[in-house]
């Protein structure tokens, strides 16, 4: 195959093939729909189909992840896009029978919006999507990861082509400087930028590498992007290459995401068997390979140094970045790492130009960002919104706001490893050496800002950021130490414990506070902790530890009060530090229903029936199952 | 040249320099932990962390591996940089409260106690071990595993690794003293046995070795084992190290040779009944004399192989000598010698010692008297040789002793001595290439192995060969005096030789007559005083005149008649015969 041309003439004759309006399903294979049973349901309507003599004329097609994750296993039914959430395998032979055959809805498989009680037909009716703006993720759900032909058929490789056959180096470069394509890794470092000083950079062979480590707990967007459209991260790859001058890429994904690296390996092979990779791409000359790494599941092997020199075959840990991993990176050469969706978005900005791109988005901030949103919120899952949209519309238009009818409390972004916001009152907790390209981290903003703009700098003057695109939500049931001592724990373990601040500070930062946790805070903990987080910030040797307190001291710097009642009062307000709490029975609003007692595990709860209850503190274990269970509010948490 | 400020000190330093190096260029001290100057930066322990401003922006970056950039201004003892080098001291104590590394380190920044308690680490994962082994040794045997607080310094899943090649570096590194070789490899610790302790595969053969150098062992050193390391050769400051260095013959031309080559001793593990070898406090007199040398591992204190000192040693004479399994001479140095081994084991450790002895034999100036001074010394002496060596008790107070079984001779019963340490007198004996060197120099050899002299009486320090003579204990069994006086007696014969400038040389020697010379070489196979050679130009023998004694063996084998004596020529002879029977032919005639 020869240049765009070919690549045009395969795309039609794939496009002559298809029917377009032939019936398909799409069943939704991201992981999150898989473990909640996607195989059994595709299964399920292949016999179905073959039940009622559909079978080759019905295809049924296992996609990438579609966002809506909470509601999965879920299909969309094409061309007419029906959206049937939360299926199991029994509702096959309804879909096929009425829907497919009869073509009628089944209303009570569609969606119900929660909110409004309103049932939907099309994903774009429901709110989740509405002020979605799906680039990234397009052909996530549309396309089978694993056939080549699916991306074809939707323009695929043909940014790449242009980018080879119309485009010189220098000018890709230029292109992506101008579309403000920054990097979705954590640190927002602009791509083009990165890219140009990679060009520039004495040395040969040069690298271009994937960062897919995606080590974040709960955010799962570089993962899901890797499953359910790997050709675009490897198109994305192939131009970069090209206009840094790079022979030789990687991609760095753990071992832990079998489907992501199944299908990135499928992938990789079916470009190189339609010569879109490898020797003369496109008889263009250029040559570009592509290898796949498997890291071990360390967090910190996805801090950039880290993660190049487990690929060298050291031992995954970061070591100083004086010299710019630019210039001297992977075996000391010339390497340029980016982030899953930073590559995902670069043949988007070839298509369709840097000017189409940089028009999406804020003054500083271009085209969209994809959160894994997650917590306390109605519609948990995958989204993609254009930057400059505002917290308050992803949490409460997109995430149907907070569960349960609680209130907000706060929203933290950025992933475990602390972020970037300064936050400390002193001012001196400042991130560790080279924060200009790893920026990443949680911050927490707190109710009153709910009307900041997601954009880097927005997120940044707030004393947040945006992160690598986490995005927990947490109501008033959320204890803000507790938030902390969560993070912390999280952060020992991952330590690479190279260096010291990190790995003692952490440690120690840790049971400091569990020991506030466990009501046995001290006087001066707070200052000790921010003494403590000033040391470490300042003095790690990587992004881990350098934003690890920051975790620490955004909840100190917004709820100090709540630490403050758990050192001095002995009391967790949020109900959640099991040693700090208490249950008692409010005697008036008791109806001594007996539920209580029947579910207490310790037999502390006495009382006769129709008469108010009691509990023993001394017998109770602070499960909460009388809570959840009074149907009277009377079992009082304190 | 990038110039740059420290502390307010201007300095200009070289390029790619870092400013760990500039500051120690100012005479400026940054503390540091996990730096070298032999390994790359590593930046792990952050104690050097110093503030360094470049224009308005101030950071913290550590002066182990931050270049020393043009313009910029470091402070290495800012209240911030105080601040945290504090903070993490007192965190690394938290970890390793005991470490004299640590402590001083705290002392110096006024820490007295760390409000993150006292931990019982031992090893502060400063990596100079590990990168000691990647990066100089090459081996790549250890590296650090676990992450976190987790993380230790280990061979792969914990195992005995082969790619080990036991050098030790890492352990010479390790700044906490907490890596021990055994902890690294089994494979080579504490008792090579005649060093007494851990050989250096590069050291200084002894004390008053001359030349004073060190020099490579390749037996030892795992460079010419493993093709690896060279460590040695990447500190010496001086680059005196060289690994291609062979060993070189070289031919000297000399006038007079002294043979001195000395003695063996017997090998005591040959004996299985005493043990040697088997039991670890058994030892011979030449790893005593090692043993209480100032110089040896222990320092000179007397010590069993765990460290404590014997309450009870035993001294057994003529192992050995005097046997006629064995060798029958007595070895005249071990009663003397045991004496002294005696007197100082009761000085050293006031241990109680037995003298195991056949005979006493202190013929010597001052020697009869030092043996009265050991009885004086409650030095135990037993006549009787031990006879056999055993760990197996028998009677109470025996246990886990050694016991020296002997016939006490005087009382006339069998002993039963359990003792802490045992010494054995191992007889001297002739070298083991004796018969070769005795080869080399055309020397004789009396029936024990050692070297002839040419008279008891007249020539003891002469040999057979002119110009080559002998000395010390390869001639026989003697003393550090008697050896000396042979020497002196030797040197003075030589000097003699020397400054004469000319030897005066039989005047009857054997020729070989190039012509009829057919190179069949039997002359040089037979020649006693190996004066005869080949020359390989001329396909034919050549007769040294100076070393030719004049014996004339070759001129009987030699069958073409080529080798002949001068005076004594065929044709001499055969005229002298002619003339001596035409002399009795003209007085008797014989019929034809
Ligand atoms: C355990 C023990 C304790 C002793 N204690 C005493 C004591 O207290 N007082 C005392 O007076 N005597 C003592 N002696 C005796 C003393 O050791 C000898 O008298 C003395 O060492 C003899 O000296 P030497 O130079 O003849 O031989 P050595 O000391 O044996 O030296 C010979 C040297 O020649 C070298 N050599 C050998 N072959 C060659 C070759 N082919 N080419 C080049 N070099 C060669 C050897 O390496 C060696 O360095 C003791 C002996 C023993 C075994
Ligand atoms: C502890 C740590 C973990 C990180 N993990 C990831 C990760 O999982 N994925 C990722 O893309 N970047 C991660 N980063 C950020 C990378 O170091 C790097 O900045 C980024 O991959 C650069 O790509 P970008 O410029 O396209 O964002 C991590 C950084 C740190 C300090
Ligand atoms: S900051 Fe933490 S993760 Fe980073 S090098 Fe230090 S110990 Fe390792
Ligand atoms: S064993 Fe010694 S050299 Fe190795 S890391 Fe620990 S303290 Fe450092
Ligand atoms: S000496 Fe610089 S970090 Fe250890």
């Amino acid at each position: 195959m020869k240049g765009i041309e070919g690549l045009k003439a395969w795309q039609a004759a794939i496009q002559e093939q298809r029917d377009p309006d032939a019936t398909w399903i799409a069943v939704c294979a991201g992981t999150g729909c898989l473990s909640q049973g996607a195989a059994d349901l595709a299964a399920a309507l292949r016999e179905a189909l073959i039940r009622h003599s559909l079978e080759g004329k019905v295809e049924v097609k296992e996609t990438g992840c579609r966002g809506f994750c909470e509601q999965g296993p879920l299909i969309v039914i094409h061309p007419e896009g029906i959206f049937y959430p939360q299926l199991k395998a029994a509702d096959a032979e309804r879909i096929v029978s009425e829907t497919i055959l009869r073509k009628q809805v089944i209303e009570d498989l569609l969606y119900q919006d929660p909110v409004t009680g309103r049932r939907h037909i099309h994903e774009g009716d429901i709110p989740f999507y509405q002020k979605q703006m799906r680039l990234v993720c397009r052909l996530n759900g549309v396309i089978d990861p694993t056939h080549i032909g699916d991306y074809i058929v939707h323009g695929g490789y043909q940014a790449a082509a242009k980018a080879l056959f119309e485009m010189e180096p220098v000018q890709i470069v230029e292109e992506i400087k101008r579309s403000g394509l920054r990097g979705r890794g954590g640190g927002g470092f602009p791509a083009g930028v990165k890219w140009e000083s990679c060009r520039n950079a004495h040395g040969e062979p040069k690298y271009v590498i994937c960062n897919a480590d995606a080590g974040d707990p709960g955010a799962f967007m570089d993962r899901s992007l890797l499953e359910g459209n790997p050709h675009s991260i490897i198109e994305g790859m192939i131009i970069g290459a090209y206009a840094i001058g790079s022979h030789e890429g990687y991609v760095y994904v753990r071992n832990e995401y079998p489907l992501a690296v199944r299908n990135l390996q499928t992938a990789i092979e079916r470009a190189e068997a339609h010569n879109l990779l490898g020797d003369n791409i496109l008889e263009s000359g250029f040559d570009f390979h592509l290898k796949i790494n498997r890291g071990g599941g360390a967090f910190v092997c996805g801090e950039s140094t880290a993660l190049m020199a487990s690929i060298e075959g050291r031992v995954g840990e970061p070591r100083a970045k004086y010299v710019h991993t630019v210039e001297s990176g992977l075996w000391n050469k010339p390497t340029n790492l980016n982030n899953v969706e930073t590559w995902a978005n670069v043949p988007l900005v070839i298509e369709h130009g840097a000017d189409w791109f940089s028009a999406i988005g804020t003054e500083t901030s271009k085209g969209t960002k994809v959160f894994s949103l997650v917590g306390h919120v109605n519609n948990t899952g995958l989204v993609e919104v254009p930057m400059g949209i505002t917290l308050r519309e992803v949490m409460f238009d997109i995430g149907g706001g907070v569960r349960g009818g609680r209130h907000f409390k706060a929203v933290q972004t950025g992933g475990p490893s602390g972020g970037t916001i300064i936050v400390d009152t002193t001012g001196a907790a400042r991130p560790a050496e080279d924060r200009d390209e790893h920026e990443r981290g949680p911050a927490l903003v707190p109710e009153s800002l709910i009307d900041l703009p997601v954009d880097f700098e927005s997120l940044t003057e707030a004393g947040s950021m945006m992160g690598s695109g986490g995005m927990i939500v947490m109501d008033e049931t959320t204890c803000m130490v507790d938030v902390a001592r969560y993070f912390l724990n999280f952060l020992t373990e991952e330590s690479c414990g190279k260096c010291t601040p990190c790995r003692e500070g952490i440690r120690n930062m840790l049971a400091i506070l569990e020991r506030i946790c466990d009501g046995r805070g001290q006087e001066g903990d707070i200052d000790l902790l921010q003494e403590m987080s000033d040391t470490v910030a300042d003095t790690s040797l990587c992004a881990l530890g350098g934003t690890a307190p920051n975790p620490v001291l955004s909840t100190i710097r917004y709820f100090r009060p709540e630490y403050e009642a758990h050192i001095r009062d002995r009391r967790c307000p949020a109900g959640v530090c099991t040693a700090l709490i208490e249950y008692s029975i409010n005697a008036t609003k008791c109806t001594g229903c007996h539920a209580c007692f029947k579910a207490c595990p310790t037999d502390a709860i006495s009382g006769e029936v129709k008469a108010a209850h009691v509990i023993s503190t001394a017998k109770c274990v602070k499960c909460g199952s009388c809570l959840d269970v009074c149907k009277f509010d009377a079992v009082v948490k304190q | 040249m990038p110039t740059l400020t420290i502390d307010g000190q201007t300095v200009e330093v070289e390029e790619g320099k870092t400013i760990l190096e500039a500051a120690e260029q100012l005479g400026i001290e940054i503390p540091t932990l996990c730096h070298h100057p032999l390994l790359e930066a590593y930046g792990a322990c952050r104690i050097c962390t110093v503030e360094m401003q470049r224009g308005k922006r101030v950071r913290m970056v550590t002066a182990c591996n931050h270049p020393a950039q043009e313009g910029i201004e470091v402070q290495t003892r800012s209240p911030r940089v105080l601040r945290h080098r504090r903070m993490i001291v007192e965190l690394e104590l938290g970890r390793c409260a005991d470490l004299p590394v640590l402590r001083k380190l705290a002392d110096d920044l006024g820490i007295d106690r760390s409000r993150f308690g006292t931990g019982e680490h031992e090893c502060i994962l400063c990596g100079l071990c590990v990168r000691t082994c990647w990066e100089l040794v090459g081996a790549r045997a250890i590296s650090f595993a676990n992450r976190g607080t987790d993380r230790e310094v280990t061979t792969p899943y914990h195992e005995f690794s082969d790619a080990c090649i036991g050098c030790g570096a890492c352990v010479a590194i390790c700044p906490t003293g907490v890596l021990k070789m055994e902890d690294i490899k089994g494979r080579k610790v504490i008792h090579s046995e005649l060093t007494l302790g851990p050989q250096r595969a590069i050291r200084i053969p002894f004390m008053q070795a001359v030349p004073n150098a060190p020099f490579i062992d390749p037996d030892e050193c795992a460079h010419f084992t493993t093709g690896e390391c060279k460590v040695c050769a990447k500190v010496c400051p001086r680059d005196a190290v060289d690994h291609q260095m062979e060993d070189q013959f070289e031919e000297i031309e000399v006038g007079t040779i002294l043979v001195a080559t000395g003695h063996d001793v017997i090998d005591c593990s040959e004996m299985l009944r005493y043990g040697y070898g088997l039991y670890d406090n058994v030892i011979t007199g030449l790893e005593f004399e090692k043993l209480s040398h100032a110089t040896s591992p222990t320092g000179g204190k007397i010590l069993m192989s765990n460290g404590e000192p014997p309450k009870s040693v035993a001294i057994l004479h003529c192992i050995g000598s005097r046997d006629e399994n064995y060798k029958e001479y007595c070895s005249r140095v071990c009663c003397m010698y045991s004496l002294k081994f005696a007197h100082l084991v009761r000085e050293k450790t006031g241990a109680e010692v037995y003298e195991l002895y056949i005979d006493m034999r202190s013929a010597g100036k001052g020697y009869e008297e030092f043996y009265k001074r050991n009885l004086e010394e409650d030095v135990v002496f037993i006549r009787g040789k031990g006879s056999e060596i055993t760990t197996w008790p028998e009677a109470p107070g025996e246990e886990g002793k050694l016991v020296v079984k002997c016939e006490d001779t005087l009382l006339g019963t069998v002993r039963r001595l359990p003792v802490d340490m045992v010494i054995l007198s191992p007889a001297l004996q002739a070298r083991a290439d004796a018969a070769k060197v005795a080869q080399t120099f055309g020397l004789g050899c009396s029936r024990d192995g050692f070297f002839l002299e040419q008279h008891p009486k007249l020539g003891p320090v002469q040999t057979a060969s002119d110009g080559i003579f002998i000395a010390g204990t390869c001639q026989g069994p003697k003393d550090i005096p008697d050896s000396v006086a042979q020497g002196a007696a030797a040197a003075a014969n030589i000097l003699s030789l020397v400054d004469r400038g000319s030897v005066v040389i039989e005047p009857i020697t054997s020729v070989v007559e190039e012509t009829t010379c057919g190179g069949c070489r039997l002359c040089i196979s037979v020649c006693p005083y190996d004066a005869a050679r080949f020359d390989e130009e001329k396909k034919v023998s050549v007769v040294d005149e100076a070393v030719c004694k004049g014996c004339g063996t070759c001129v009987a084998v030699c069958p073409s008649g080529a080798a002949q004596q001068r005076f004594f020529a065929d044709t001499e002879i055969m005229a002298e015969i002619d003339g001596l029977l035409a002399e009795i032919g003209d007085r008797h005639q014989f019929p034809a």
